[in-house]
């Protein structure tokens, strides 16, 4: 590791704050667009490419010693196994049963206290109708 | 030898404080030692009950309540408590500073603190079992967990703790490796039992977080009810097992990576051969420790997962015997044209490759979606983790204690009770688990204490070898112990096997202080027997 420290220009530091504030933007702007199940992949990759950000200019990593980027990079590739491999679970299953299709059961009672919408936003029909085939066992 | 036997880490300094907080790699490998064979023994004695109460079908000595809180301690404490801390804590602290030729690890308050993370955990534990017990079974499945009104807060809130040691103890060799070897001593050269902890450290801090952030969801599920684990409230129970299984897949590799890397040292000495293969064997170690990652989903075959992924897990299984065989294959190599001789270790080392290839092997049927969906949760599983985990790694443990144990005391045991025990364990291990595989074919469940009569013969087979199993160990554990008392006639010198790693070629046995009278100097590769001709200073 070098042991002098890396004086980073106040320009850089100003120019990724403003990246960021950028950013914060487009993740305010594009909650407003519904991509189906692409809102997620595209939330998590700003968040990651801020987070990136930051720890590059912001911590240094760019400029200390290259092992500890490798270390850097193995945590988000271990994350990226972890995740990949739980989706592709979750997002096939079905297959046989189709009653565990969901990975999350929308008509959960826990969405009982929630006004019920459809992806637009708009109000739909009461809880009632929406479960009239609930199985009530966990009551 | 000499006058310096008056001066090692043993005697000096003196004082129980000394002990309590020295900051020498040696005493703290030591302690790990001592408590790991402590809660290996109370592990054990959770068996010996368990097969006691199977020998015959119906309850007749436990009731079902404390049937599951046996075998969920019994998996528990021998997992987190023993076999994951006990190689790399024990026999890795005491060996791998000597092996790279360094003073100490390279952060010896750390490794300190380390054990102290670790007894503070294994408290939880024992408070755990005075309290009544935990019933879910060492991996704390939901929805049951977050039911279950016994112990799982203490008990996992134990594991959390204990998570950190392993963290740390992850950390320091991992620099001890990168930063604290002598000149000369190149990767290549490492012995192969340090590129063993070098793969098990690197699982160790790579997987063990999820661990925690596991055990920390299950706690805000049970008090907070988060419903991050409960359908009721969205949230997916088969998250739960995808979680855990993330960290406890590689955390198989902890516990079996250490044990080859003491087989890959064990089987060249008494061979007296150089290792076969070198640079196999040490990929391969990095290469399970890899594939480890992405097999986790073949613990779910019959969980519900989708049937996309697990034809993808159950692919990328197969990959995991791979390296596997490489290294068995590089093993019984190195004996070939050797010239083998049946000391202790060698006798354990044997049955290792013998123990853990049927235990690999049976692995690869519960590899396979289609038998697994047949065989899941009974004794065939049940059989195939002990073949490993037992046939594996405790072998493995068993072996490297006999071997290293001059080193560490300077003191030699009984050869001929530690072999009868070696071949006592081998017998009775066979004779309690291969039953099982059995009895799981014929599809008796796991964690029941009761079962028909059909299932009796078989394991009343299992309960009568267990008791030779469980005996020919405590008599083993004994006859070390009972060499450490002070009139002992055989001198077994600095170097009883004739051995060429760094710790038995450069330092006294048991070692000084600081490891090295003066800077070692890095002369001649770790199994380089057909260059150097070193001599056994055990005299048969």
């Amino acid at each position: 590791m070098s042991n002098e420290h890396h004086i980073t220009p106040l320009r850089t530091y100003l120019i990724i704050a403003g990246s960021l504030l950028f950013l914060t933007g487009v993740t305010v702007w594009v909650s407003f667009i519904d991509l189906g199940s692409f809102n997620i992949i595209l939330a998590m990759a700003v968040a990651t490419l801020k987070a990136s950000l930051v720890v590059l200019f912001f911590m240094h990593l760019l400029w200390d010693d290259k092992k500890n980027l490798v270390v850097f990079v193995m945590s988000l590739m271990f994350l990226g196994i972890f995740i990949t491999f739980t989706l592709l679970d979750t997002g096939f299953r079905g297959g046989i049963n189709p009653e565990v299709k969901n990975s999350i059961n929308s008509k959960a009672s826990f969405y009982d206290n929630l006004p019920l919408t459809d992806t637009h936003g708009n109000p739909v029909d009461s809880h009632d109708n929406h479960h009239e085939d609930k199985d009530d066992s966990h009551h | 030898m000499s006058e310096n036997q008056n001066i090692n880490y043993l005697n000096h300094p003196k004082g129980i404080m000394s002990w309590l907080l020295t900051l020498d790699h040696k005493r703290i490998g030591l302690m790990y030692l001592f408590s790991g064979i402590i809660f290996f023994l109370i592990g054990g004695l959770l068996a010996l009950g368990m097969r006691l109460e199977l020998a015959a079908p119906g309850n007749d000595f436990v009731s079902n309540d404390t049937y599951n809180s046996m075998y969920t301690l019994h998996g528990a404490i021998m997992i987190f408590l023993f076999i994951i801390p006990a190689i790399p804590g024990a026999l890795g602290n005491i060996l791998l500073p000597l092996m790279v030729g360094a003073k100490d690890v390279a952060f010896p308050r750390l490794n300190l603190a380390s054990f102290y993370i670790y007894s503070f955990g294994a408290l939880f534990a024992i408070y755990t079992i005075v309290n009544g017990g935990v019933d879910t079974g060492w991996t704390f499945y939901t929805p049951y967990s977050t039911q279950s009104t016994s112990n799982v807060v203490p008990m996992t809130l134990g594991i959390f703790i204990i998570g950190f040691s392993s963290i740390l103890t992850g950390l320091n060799f991992i620099a001890t490796v990168h930063k604290m070897r002598v000149p000369g001593l190149t990767w290549y050269k490492l012995p192969l039992f340090v590129w063993a902890l070098y793969g098990t450290s690197l699982v160790q801090i790579t997987a063990t977080p999820v661990l925690a952030i596991t055990m920390v969801l299950l706690i805000l599920e049970r008090f907070l009810g988060i419903g991050i684990f409960d359908p009721a409230l969205g949230g997916d129970p088969v998250l739960y097992q995808h979680f855990f299984w993330f960290y406890s897949h590689p955390a198989v590799y902890i516990m079996i990576l250490p044990a080859f890397g003491i087989i890959s040292e064990i089987i060249p000495v008494h061979s007296r051969k150089k290792v076969w293969g070198y640079k196999f064997i040490a990929y391969s170690t990095l290469s399970i420790a890899f594939i480890g990652f992405l097999v986790w989903g073949h613990h779910m075959f019959t969980s519900g997962q989708s049937v996309f992924s697990q034809i993808v897990f159950s692919f990328i299984t197969y990959f995991v015997g791979i390296p596997t065989g490489v290294k068995i294959f590089s093993w019984i190599l190195t004996m070939y044209k050797g010239q083998v001789s049946f000391t202790t270790p060698m006798i354990y080392a044997l049955s290792f490759l013998f123990l853990f290839t049927i235990g690999g092997l049976t692995g690869i049927f519960l590899g396979a979606v289609a038998l697994d969906i047949h065989l899941h949760d009974t004794y065939f599983v049940v059989a195939h983790f002990h073949y490993v985990m037992q046939g594996g790694t405790i072998i493995a443990f068993l072996a490297g204690l006999h071997h290293w144990w001059p080193k560490s005391f300077g003191k030699m045991y009984n050869q001929k009770i530690a072999s009868l025990c070696a071949l006592g364990v081998f017998i009775g291990f066979n004779g309690t688990f291969f039953p099982q595989f059995l009895l799981g074919l014929r599809g008796m469940p796991r964690r029941y204490a009761t079962y028909s009569d059909q299932f009796s013969e078989l394991h009343t087979y299992s309960t009568f070898w267990s008791t030779i199993l469980g005996l020919s160990i405590f008599i083993a554990i004994l006859n070390l112990m009972w060499s450490l008392r002070k009139n002992n006639k055989l001198d077994p010198g600095s170097n009883p096997w004739g051995a060429l790693t760094m710790e038995w070629t450069h330092t006294s046995s048991p070692p000084h202080p600081h490891n090295f009278e003066s800077d070692p100097v890095f002369t001649n590769g770790p199994y380089d027997y057909d260059k150097v001709i070193v001599e056994p200073t055990l005299k048969k």
